[in-house]
C-alpha cells in the first residue's frame, strides 16, 4: 500500500520535470529557422517542399506556447520529426537503434557492478596494504583513461593485429542470416534472439562482437564503482555492529562478507542503477568508435551533421529514459534498505 | 570463591601516528565465579580496553604487548590461556563462553538484518549439534505419526534429512551439511536449523522481558526503541549462557527510567543463570546497585579493588575518595577533581595520578606503586600504604 | 594558515599525489613555454593551427622535421601536443571559471534562503541534470554550430548543476552553525553572512574539488573534439588529433602498428594530463574524507 502511493507520488513529482526537460528542448529548436523547425513536425521529406503549408499546418508562426502546445501533440503521438541523416523518422531511428544500445547495457552492467563490488571489497580488506594500493592506481588510470583512446588502441590490438573481436554488430553473413525470414526477431538484441532462436553461431558472432566495446564502456565505471565500494566497505567495517559481529564469534570472512558487505552495498547498488540509465540512454563514443549501432552513434550522425529533429529528438528521447530509470532505481533502494521501508514499526 | 578470570601484567599499546598509547599498564585483575565485578573509571583510563583485551578484540593499531588472561572454564578440566589460544579456538569461546554488550545499542546491531536474525546466529553458530539434535527429533516424530497419503510419499525426503541433521549433531565438522552449507542454492535445505534456531531466539527474547518476543524476531533494529534494542543485544549475548558476560556501559546511552529496567535485568541475570558479570562503567551509583566488588580504573592501571561496601565506605586510594567526593550533592558544594586528564601520550612518570593527587609524595613522582592487601580483600595500588 | 601547510605537507608526502604534482607542473610549463618549444613557422599566421607538411592524407612517421611525426593531412604531431596543452588549460580554466561561478551563485541563494527560491532552483538543476551528459553537451554544440567556443558554452551548461548543488550542500551544512547564529543575532545583513562567514567555510573544499574537476573537463572536451564537434581542422587539440588518428589506427596487413605515433601520442598527452588532476584530486578527498584517512 505504502509502497504505491510511493510510485504514485514520485510519478507526479516527475511531470514538472519532465514539463521542464520538453521545454528546454523546445526552447532549443527555437533557436533554428522555420525550414529547419519544419522538419521536426513533418515525416516525408517531400513535404518539405511547400514550406507554406507546413508553416500553416502546424502554427508555426503562433505564439511560443501555442507552437509548444503543438509540438508536445506531435511528441506525444510520437512524431519526432524526419531525420535528415538517416533518411527516416526520427522516432524510426529512436526504436531501431535502441536494442543495440541496450545489449551494450546488459552486458556491461553486470561486469561492472561484479568486478567493482569484488575489487572494492578487496581493497577495503586489505587497507593500506599492496593490493589497495594497486587497485587505487589501477582505479585512478581507469577513471583518466579518454574511453575513447582506450578504444582505439583496444581495436589497433585486437582487431588490428589478432583480428580476434571486429567492431560492429555481427559479421555480414551473419547479418544477412538475421535479417532473412529464417531467423524470427523478438527483441532485436542479437544474443537474445540467438538464443530464443537457439542459434549457436549467430550467438557466437555477437558476442565476440561485444568484447572490445562493453571492455571498453565499462573500464571507467569499474574504476569509480571500485572506489565506491572501497570507502563504503571501510565505513561498513568501522561501524559497531562489526565488533559485535566479531564479538560473537563469527569467522573473518563471514564478517566482512556478510554483515560489512551487505550495508556497503547499498549505496553502490544505487549508483550501479544510474549507471546502467546512463548506459541505456546511449554511451556515444563506444559505439562511435565500434559502429555499433545503437542510439549514441544515431546521436553522434545527427550531431555531426547537423541534423536538428534528430538530435533533438535523441536528447529528448534520453533525458525521459534516464528519468525513468533513476526513478526506478529510486524505488529499488527502498526495497534494499530497510531503514528506507515505507510501512510502520512497533516501540 | 573460585576465579574465572585471572589478568596478570596485561599491557596493550596504541601505535598511533601521533605517537604510542600506553592503554593499558601492567594491569593485575581478578573475575570470580558468580560475581559481578565493576571496573570504573573515567574515559581513557583503560576499562574498555580491558574488556576487549579479554576477548582479544583489541583494534588496529593497538596490540596485547604481554601478560596473561587465564579463563577457568567450568566444563574443562585446566585453566585456558586466552592470550596463547589460536584464532579457531578463540572463535569458539567468543560469543559462547565469554560474551560482550556493547554502549550503543543501535551501533551494535546490524541495520540490514532482523532482530531474529542475528540473534539466531550465535545459536547456528554455537549451538549448531544442539539444533541438529532438535530438528532430527523433530524429523523423528514426524516419521512417527505420518500415515497419511503425502507423509508417506515425503518418507524418504524426510529420511534423507534426518541422516542429514543427525549429522550435525553427532560430528563437529560434518562433510555433507558444510558442503550443502556452501552452495547458494542449497543452503536452503538445512531450513531445519534455522527453524531451531528461530525458536531458540523467542524464548531468549522472553527471557530479558521483551513483549510480544515472536513479533520483535521479525522486525528490524530501527523500528525497535532504545531499551528494547539493548535488551536484544543482551539476549544475543546471553544465547549461548556464557561464564562471563562483559557490559560496557550498557545503560549508558539510555533515559533514566530504562536505566533503572535494564539493572533490575542484570540482577536478574546474576540470580538466574549464575554468570559472572564485568560491568564497565563511569556512574558510580549504577556500580553501587549491582556489582559485588568494584576495581578503579585510572590512565590504565588499576588503582583500587574491593567489595562494594568497603570501597564505598572505606575509599582509600585519592582518586577513589576524589571521584566520590566529586558525586553532586545535593546542597553541598561541586567538588571536582583538580588538573586534568592523564596525557595519553606522554603520561606522567611514577603515578600516573599524582599531578592530581592532594596526598602527593615525592616518591609518586619517582615510581609506580605496587597493588598490595590493605585489608580484607581490599587491594590499593598507593604510596600511601 | 596551518591547515595549508599541513596540506601542502600531505600532499608531498603521498608518492602518488606527488607524481599527480609533478605531471601538472610539467604540463603547466609545456603550456607557458609552447612557443619556446614548439615554434611557429615564419609566416604562419594562426599559431593554434597546427602547421602542415603538404597535404597527403597518410601519417609519416617519426623523423628529423617532425620529432613526433606527422598525423593524417601531415600535421606535424609535436607542434600539435604542445599547443594542444594551452587549448586544453584555456578550455578547463574557462569552464570552470563559469560553472563555478555560476554554482556559486545559485547554490549559494538555494542553501542560504532555501523556501520557493530554493526548490525554483532546485527543479532547474533537475531539469539539467536529467540528461546524460554527453548527449546535452552535444545536442548544445550541434544547436550553435561546433567550435571551441561552443564545446566551452556546453560543457558549463552540463557541469554547473552538480555544483550549484554541492554548494547548496555545504551551505546547509554551514547555515545551522553556531558562529552563523551568532553573526546574525549581532545584526549582519544576509549578504554579510553569506560572503564573509557562510561562504569560505563552506566552499573552500568544494572549490578544491573543483578546481580538480579539470582533468575531466579536458577529457569531456577531448571527447567532443574527437567526435567532430569541437575545433575547426587543423586546430592544435588533442582530442581532434586523436580522431585523425581513427582512420588510420588498423595499418596495412602485415605492419598492422604502422601508425602507432599517430593514435598514441596525443591520446597519451590526454591521459597524463587528466592523470595528474586526478592523482591530485584523490589526495585531497583522502585529506577531507575524515572517514578515510587517518591511522
Amino acid at each position: 500500500m505504502e509502497l504505491r502511493s510511493y510510485i504514485i507520488r514520485r510519478l507526479l513529482l516527475l511531470i514538472p520535470v519532465l514539463f521542464g526537460v520538453t521545454l528546454f528542448i523546445f526552447g532549443i529548436t527555437m533557436l533554428f529557422s522555420p525550414v529547419q523547425r519544419a522538419s521536426l513536425y513533418i515525416t516525408d521529406p517531400k513535404q518539405l517542399v511547400d514550406l507554406p503549408t507546413i508553416i500553416q499546418m502546424y502554427g508555426l508562426d503562433k505564439p511560443f506556447f501555442v507552437q509548444y502546445g503543438t509540438w508536445l501533440g506531435q511528441v506525444l503521438r510520437g512524431n519526432l520529426g524526419w531525420s535528415e541523416a538517416g533518411s527516416m523518422p526520427v522516432a524510426d531511428a529512436i526504436w531501431h537503434s535502441l536494442p543495440a544500445t541496450l545489449e551494450l547495457a546488459i552486458f556491461a552492467t553486470p561486469l561492472i557492478i561484479f568486478l567493482g563490488i569484488f575489487l572494492g571489497t578487496k581493497a577495503a580488506a586489505n587497507k593500506d596494504k599492496p593490493l589497495d594500493h594497486g587497485t587505487r592506481v589501477m582505479a585512478i588510470l581507469g577513471w583518466s583513461l579518454p574511453t575513447f583512446w582506450l578504444g582505439l588502441l583496444l581495436m589497433m590490438f585486437f582487431y588490428g593485429f589478432l583480428n580476434w573481436f571486429p567492431p560492429g554488430r555481427l559479421t555480414d553473413q551473419m547479418q544477412i542470416l538475421v535479417d532473412s525470414a529464417a531467423f524470427i526477431r523478438y527483441t532485436h538484441i542479437n544474443t537474445i534472439d540467438a538464443i530464443l532462436n537457439l542459434n549457436g553461431p549467430v550467438l557466437l558472432d555477437a558476442l565476440r562482437h561485444l568484447v572490445l566495446p562493453v571492455i571498453t564502456l565499462s573500464v571507467t565505471h569499474v574504476a569509480f564503482i571500485m572506489r565506491l565500494m572501497r570507502s563504503s566497505m571501510l565505513e561498513s567495517l568501522g561501524k559497531g555492529y562489526v565488533l559485535t559481529a566479531r564479538a560473537k564469534g563469527l569467522d573473518e570472512r563471514v564478517v566482512v562478507n556478510r554483515h560489512a558487505r551487505r550495508n556497503a552495498l547499498i549505496p553502490v547498488i544505487t549508483v550501479s542503477g544510474y549507471v546502467f540509465a546512463g548506459l541505456a540512454s546511449g554511451a556515444v563514443i563506444t559505439e562511435t568508435i565500434f559502429s555499433y549501432k545503437g542510439i549514441g552513434w544515431w546521436a553522434w550522425q545527427a550531431a555531426v551533421r547537423l541534423d536538428i529533429p534528430s538530435i533533438l529528438g535523441f536528447a529528448l528521447f534520453s533525458g525521459v529514459l534516464f528519468v525513468f530509470i533513476n526513478l526506478v532505481v529510486d524505488i529499488l533502494y527502498t526495497r534494499v534498505d530497510p531503514r528506507v521501508r515505507l510501512g510502520g514499526g512497533l516501540q | 570463591m573460585e576465579d574465572l578470570v585471572k589478568i596478570r601484567d596485561l599491557t596493550v599499546r596504541f601505535y598511533t601516528y601521533e605517537g604510542v598509547v600506553h592503554a593499558i599498564d601492567d594491569l593485575d585483575l581478578d573475575i570470580r565465579q558468580g560475581e559481578t565485578l565493576g571496573i570504573v573509571g573515567e574515559t581513557g583510563s583503560g576499562k574498555t580496553m580491558t574488556a576487549l583485551a579479554i576477548l582479544r578484540l583489541i583494534p588496529y593499531p593497538g596490540r596485547i604487548e604481554s601478560g596473561s588472561i587465564a579463563f577457568f572454564d567450568r566444563s574443562l578440566p585446566d585453566e585456558l590461556e586466552l592470550l596463547k589460544l589460536s584464532e579457531d579456538r578463540m572463535r569458539s569461546i567468543r560469543g559462547c563462553k565469554i560474551s560482550m554488550v556493547f554502549q550503543e545499542p543501535g551501533a551494535a546491531l546490524n541495520p540490514v538484518f532482523t532482530i531474529g536474525d542475528q540473534i539466531s546466529e550465535v545459536f547456528l553458530l554455537h549451538q549448531r549439534q544442539e539444533l541438529g539434535r532438535q530438528a532430527k527429533q523433530r524429523i523423528d516424530s514426524l516419521l512417527g505419526n505420518g500415515s497419511s497419503l503425502s507423509a508417506s510419499l515425503r518418507r524418504p525426503f524426510w529420511r534423507w534429512q534426518r541422516r542429514l541433521y543427525n549429522k550435525i549433531a553427532q560430528e563437529p565438522r560434518p562433510f555433507e551439511p558444510r558442503l550443502i552449507s556452501h552452495l547458494p542454492f542449497f543452503r536452503r535445505l538445512l531450513w531445519r536449523l534455522k527453524d531451531e534456531a528461530g525458536l531458540l531466539t523467542v524464548n531468549m527474547l522472553k527471557d530479558v522481558e521483551i513483549p510480544d518476543p515472536a513479533r520483535v524476531a521479525a522486525h528490524y533494529p530501527h523500528e525497535l526503541s532504545g531499551g528494547m534494542k539493548q535488551r536484544a543485544v543482551i539476549a544475543m549475548a546471553l544465547a549461548c549462557s556464557p561464564e562471563l558476560l562483559i557490559a560496557d556501559e550498557p545503560t549508558t546511552s539510555l533515559d533514566v527510567t530504562i536505566q533503572a529496567q535494564m539493572l533490575e535485568l542484570f540482577r536478574r541475570i546474576k540470580v538466574d543463570k549464575g554468570a559472572s558479570v564485568l560491568y564497565i562503567t563511569h556512574n558510580l551509583g549504577v556500580a553501587a546497585e549491582i556489582c559485588d566488588r568494584v576495581a578503579v580504573m585510572y590512565a590504565g592501571r588499576l588503582c583500587e579493588v574491593a567489595g562494594v561496601e568497603e570501597i564505598f565506605l572505606h575509599p582509600l586510594h585519592p582518586y577513589t575518595k576524589a571521584l566520590l567526593d566529586a558525586v553532586p550533592k545535593p546542597g553541598k558544594e561541586l567538588q571536582t577533581i583538580p588538573g586534568a586528564l592523564a596525557d595519553a601520550f606522554n603520561p606522567p612518570p611514577g603515578c600516573r595520578f599524582h599531578p592530581r593527587c592532594l596526598s602527593a609524595m615525592p616518591t609518586c613522582q619517582q615510581e609506580r606503586a605496587k597493588l598490595k592487601e590493605v585489608s580484607k580483600d581490599h587491594m590499593v595500588a598507593c604510596h600511601l600504604f | 594558515m596551518s591547515d595549508w601547510r599541513f596540506t601542502a605537507r600531505q600532499l608531498v608526502k603521498n608518492p602518488l599525489s606527488l607524481i599527480g604534482l609533478v605531471i601538472i607542473v610539467i604540463f603547466i610549463i609545456i603550456a607557458i613555454f609552447a612557443p619556446l618549444i614548439a615554434p611557429t613557422p615564419a609566416g604562419h599566421l594562426h599559431p593554434y593551427m597546427i602547421p602542415r607538411d603538404g597535404y597527403f592524407a597518410e601519417p609519416q612517421p617519426p623523423s628529423e622535421k617532425h620529432i613526433l611525426g606527422t598525423t593524417q593531412g601531415q600535421y606535424d604531431i609535436f607542434y600539435g601536443v604542445v599547443w594542444g596543452t594551452r587549448t586544453a588549460f584555456h578550455v578547463a580554466l574557462v569552464v570552470m571559471s563559469i560553472t563555478v561561478l555560476i554554482g556559486i551563485v545559485l547554490g549559494s541563494l538555494a542553501g542560504y534562503f532555501g523556501g520557493v527560491l530554493d526548490e525554483v532552483i532546485m527543479r532547474i538543476t533537475d531539469i539539467f541534470l536529467a540528461f546524460p551528459a554527453l548527449i546535452l553537451a552535444m545536442a548544445i554544440v550541434a544547436g550553435i554550430g561546433p567550435s571551441l567556443k561552443s564545446i566551452m558554452i556546453a560543457l558549463s551548461v552540463v557541469w554547473w548543476p552538480s555544483y550549484a548543488r554541492l554548494i547548496r550542500g555545504d551551505i546547509l551544512q554551514v547555515r545551522e552553525e553556531d558562529y552563523v547564529e551568532a553573526s546574525r543575532g549581532l545584526g549582519a545583513s544576509s549578504p554579510r553572512v553569506i560572503i564573509r562567514h557562510v561562504l569560505p567555510n563552506a566552499i573552500y573544499p568544494t572549490l578544491i574539488m573543483a578546481s580538480l574537476d579539470i582533468g575531466m573537463v579536458v577529457l569531456s572536451a577531448a571527447g567532443l573534439s574527437f567526435l567532430g564537434l569541437g575545433t575547426p581542422e587543423g586546430y592544435a587539440d588533442w582530442g581532434q588529433m586523436t580522431e585523425f588518428a581513427r582512420n588510420w589506427m588498423v595499418g596495412p596487413p602485415g605492419d598492422p602498428f604502422k601508425y602507432w605515433y599517430a593514435v598514441i601520442t596525443p591520446g597519451l598527452f590526454i591521459l597524463f594530463f587528466v592523470l595528474g588532476w586526478n592523482l591530485l584530486g584523490d589526495a585531497f578527498r583522502d585529506i577531507f574524507d575524515p572517514r578515510l584517512a587517518r591511522r
